[in-house]
């Protein structure tokens, strides 16, 4: 008898629940996306509410970001607890400038090697051609004050 | 933890002058400010030794001699004339010329590749810094 009522109660509770659970998430969820929205760093963030409890996955770049992506989004109301899955991935370092210092004084450096040919990427110096033994540490020598990244100079023949 | 061990002669000696190693990716970096150039001339050819015509592209060696200004430098091209410009730059007008093995005088620097020199004919200009070679008094 009284475990029927239990029963009953609990399934009566969990009734409850389930019809207002629902609204709360959505007005949860959708409070997150607008902050989230506003941080150009909480781009690759996404978002699940159950029952109160957001779920944060995808990734940001560091772990202050990370930190305050979760702050933002424990503040809003109704949230009962925070689950950061967040990953954290670097972002990809941007070598456009370094490649275009680089590339900019190539020509000095190779004038008085003229069987040198050279090419920058992503600040790794590729250099083709030939050159003489005695002349490759000075090469190299102009070579590594442009501060490189790399320099690969296995297609270059040393005679 | 490999590349220390690989280049460990050469970051011995780094650390004798203050000298910063660091590693990047998968390349080492030494960098920094010699005393003189034979311990620059030193560090390339054990550089040498370890990685032979420097095939590995794991290591870049940036380590300039301290160059007073107002001071010598001798004129380091292998064998040759060096060019004296109106800039610096190689696409620079020539003003003059100091020989192989000439001491010359540094004036200042533009930046790390040009220098402003004066020859022993008086003539001032840009030279290449790779071809100058501080000397101590």
């Amino acid at each position: 008898m009284k475990t029927l009522s239990v029963f009953s109660v609990l399934l009566f509770a969990l009734a409850v629940c389930m019809t207002s659970c629902g609204p709360k998430d959505l007005d949860i969820q959708k409070t997150v996306q607008t902050n989230l929205s506003a941080m150009p760093e909480a781009v690759n963030v996404a978002v699940t509410v159950i029952d109160g409890e957001v779920t944060l996955t995808g990734n940001v770049t560091d772990d202050a970001t990370k930190a305050i992506v979760e702050s933002s989004v424990a503040g809003i109301k109704n949230v009962k607890s925070v689950v950061n899955n967040l990953e954290i991935v670097a972002p990809t370092p941007d070598f456009t400038e370094l490649d275009s210092i680089i590339t900019s004084s190539l020509t000095d450096a190779l004038k008085d090697h003229s069987t040198v040919s050279a090419t920058v990427k992503e600040g790794v110096i590729t250099l083709t051609g030939d050159i003489k033994k005695t002349e490759l540490p000075i090469l190299m020598q102009k070579l590594s004050a442009l501060n490189p990244v790399k320099i690969d100079n296995t297609s270059l023949t040393v005679k | 933890m490999e590349l220390t061990n690989k280049y460990k002669e050469l970051i011995d000696i780094a650390k004798q002058y203050d000298i910063t190693v660091s590693e990047i990716g998968n390349v080492l970096k030494i960098d920094g400010v010699l005393p003189s150039a034979d311990i620059k001339n030193k560090m390339w050819e054990i550089y040498d030794k370890i990685d032979p015509n420097f095939r590995s592209g794991d290591l870049i060696l940036d380590v300039k001699v301290s160059a007073q200004i107002g001071g010598k430098v001798k004129v380091i091209t292998q064998s040759g004339n060096l060019n004296i410009r109106k800039g610096p730059g190689t696409d620079q007008p020539i003003v003059g010329k100091a020989a192989h093995h000439d001491i010359i005088t540094l004036v200042g620097k533009a930046n790390e590749q040009w220098w402003l020199v004066r020859d022993n004919d008086g003539e001032e200009g840009y030279a290449f810094a790779q071809y100058l070679e501080p000397v101590r008094d």
